[in-house]
């Protein structure tokens, strides 16, 4: 406290200003963040006393999941066939030049089920899903439309957030699941154009034994987790939505941010942690 | 019947960043089988207040009743319960985007009774004819007019027949003639089924008429609180100037 008192009295008054403001400005942002997370908190506990079997609304639960999955099924099959494809494309070169184009089919496999299938299918679904579910949510708020349902006795959190969240995170899993098999077909496909190697030859580095079941499993763990993290976030930022239509853009922007925030975040961890 | 006693609500100013008092110290009473106009001009806090009756918003001070359940009190479940017993249409209408027109008026009646297909059909035809849409039961709300949205709105907020009937400007946006079709329907509906009725609207000349107590409200202070010939006479000159559309006065 000393040294800062006797810093201040040395500082010009403009220099001092400018400091005071940084950090204020620093810790309203930290605490504003901290406001987030325990808003999320309140949310996940209240998500977690609605999800008994008995109150789940199955049938809002199926049709979140086939809209999320027709909307996300174009771009994530895209994106999965040029990323297998490009694995293949970056290998190439070494792998020719040692004489190790049977390794390819593990390297891809490897790499798409354990890290880059459940990344970026997180990230397509959290761009394209997460960001719809934040911008429906959100206009559902500032339309008087979440009101309603309450003034119409019906729990909002069970109706529209529940079955949203677990849709999601199936969505998610599933299109890993969809996208590890698409790149795979890229890289495939892209070793025999580019690199001579046949299917056979693929299928057979891809299944050596190099590539075992948990490699599978760490994969469909992290989409999982990422899955939780979009539909947490997107579920969130669509409910605290204030300010009419600038706000529902505002929404998905903080939505979409802090989604791709928290996938990276939580897949250095779990690159720790899941075996 | 509808009691409010020295009710205060406190929202967050979103300029200023602090609460502020939005209604202070309201005190009135809507006998049972009575429709209630509440009036006053834009930002009086008119819409907190129904909003506050319904539960949506905290009753910070006083007292807000529906019949014998206070509402600021009221735990979850009983909060459910009355709820269950209130029609309510929204000044934005908060119509479901993602349903059609018969099944946002057949919601309520779905999600809170479980009746048969059939007795939801034919309630939601008898609902759409009254509102002068039928033909429209397939139309999603995208595809209406605003005076079309406000009376699926309003069809929405009876069919359940309620005894309770919160209603925020429903005829905002109504052509003349509809407008008075639909408070001519307003008298009818709560005539027939005895409901409690607590009605926003700046369409003084088509509200006064149905209304049996009228109540002004300005800068959230309730100015006055009788019947509407006695509005039409009050000694306040704000009350004297909004109630007989007066360009010229302290307003």
């Amino acid at each position: 406290m000393g040294f800062l008192m006797a810093l201040s009295s040395r500082l010009p008054y403009r220099v001092w200003g400018d400091l005071r403001g940084f950090v204020a400005s620093l810790g309203g942002g930290v605490l504003l963040q901290a406001a987030t997370v325990g808003q999320m908190g309140v949310l996940l506990s209240r998500i977690a006393a609605r999800s008994t079997p008995a109150r789940l609304d199955r049938r809002e639960l199926v049709r979140h999941m086939e809209f999320m999955a027709i909307e996300s099924l174009p771009i994530v099959g895209v994106t999965a066939l040029f990323t297998g494809a490009i694995v293949i494309i970056q290998a190439a070169p070494v792998v020719q030049r040692f004489g190790a184009e049977g390794l390819l089919g593990w390297g891809a496999g490897f790499g798409v089920l354990r890290e880059i299938g459940p990344l970026l299918t997180a990230l397509m679904i959290s761009g394209r899903v997460g960001a719809n579910n934040t911008a429906d949510l959100g206009t559902m708020v500032v339309t008087e439309q979440v009101d309603g349902l309450r003034a119409l006795a019906i729990d909002p959190i069970a109706y529209l957030i529940v079955p949203r969240f677990f849709a999601l995170i199936a969505t998610l899993a599933l299109m890993t699941i969809f996208s590890d098999v698409l790149a795979l077909v890229g890289a495939a496909l892209a070793g025999e154009v580019l690199v001579g190697l046949t299917m056979h030859g693929f299928y057979n580095g891809f299944t050596s034994g190099l590539i075992e079941f948990k490699d599978v499993a760490h994969g469909l763990i992290k989409s999982v987790a990422f899955g939780f993290i979009v539909a947490l976030s997107s579920c969130h930022f669509g409910l605290a939505t204030t300010g009419g239509a600038p706000g529902v853009g505002r929404s998905v922007k903080a939505s979409v941010v802090a989604s791709a925030t928290g996938i990276f975040a939580l897949d250095y961890f779990l690159s720790f942690v899941v075996p | 019947m509808i009691r409010l006693d020295s009710l205060g609500v406190r929202l967050v100013d979103r300029r200023r960043g602090d609460r502020r008092w939005v209604l202070k110290d309201v005190s009135l009473c809507v006998p049972t089988g009575c429709i209630y106009g509440l009036v006053g001009p834009g930002a009086a806090g008119k819409s907190v207040l129904l909003k506050t009756v319904v539960g949506l918003l905290e009753v910070e001070e006083g007292l807000v009743a529906l019949d014998a359940i206070d509402v600021g009190q009221a735990a979850p479940l009983e909060l459910e319960l009355l709820r269950r017993r209130i029609g309510m249409a929204f000044q934005n209408n908060a119509l479901f985007d993602d349903l059609t027109v018969a099944d946002n008026i057949a919601f309520p009646l779905r999600r809170l009774f479980s009746p048969s297909d059939d007795e939801v059909r034919e309630k939601v035809k008898e609902r759409l004819d009254c509102v002068t849409l039928s033909g429209f039961q397939d139309r999603m709300p995208a595809g209406l007019s605003g005076g079309q949205k406000k009376r699926v709105a309003f069809a929405r907020a009876t069919i359940t027949r309620p005894p309770f009937l919160i209603l925020d400007e429903p005829a905002a946006g109504l052509d003349p003639v509809s407008s008075q079709r639909l408070f001519d329907l307003i008298k009818r509906d709560v005539t027939a089924s005895g409901s409690t009725c607590l009605a926003v609207s700046s369409d003084l000349d088509r509200l006064l008429p149905i209304c049996d107590r009228v109540g002004v409200l300005v800068n959230g202070q309730l100015l006055f609180d009788g019947t509407v010939a006695e509005a039409r006479n009050a000694a306040d000159p704000r009350v004297y100037q909004f109630i007989n559309g007066l360009p010229d006065g302290p307003l």
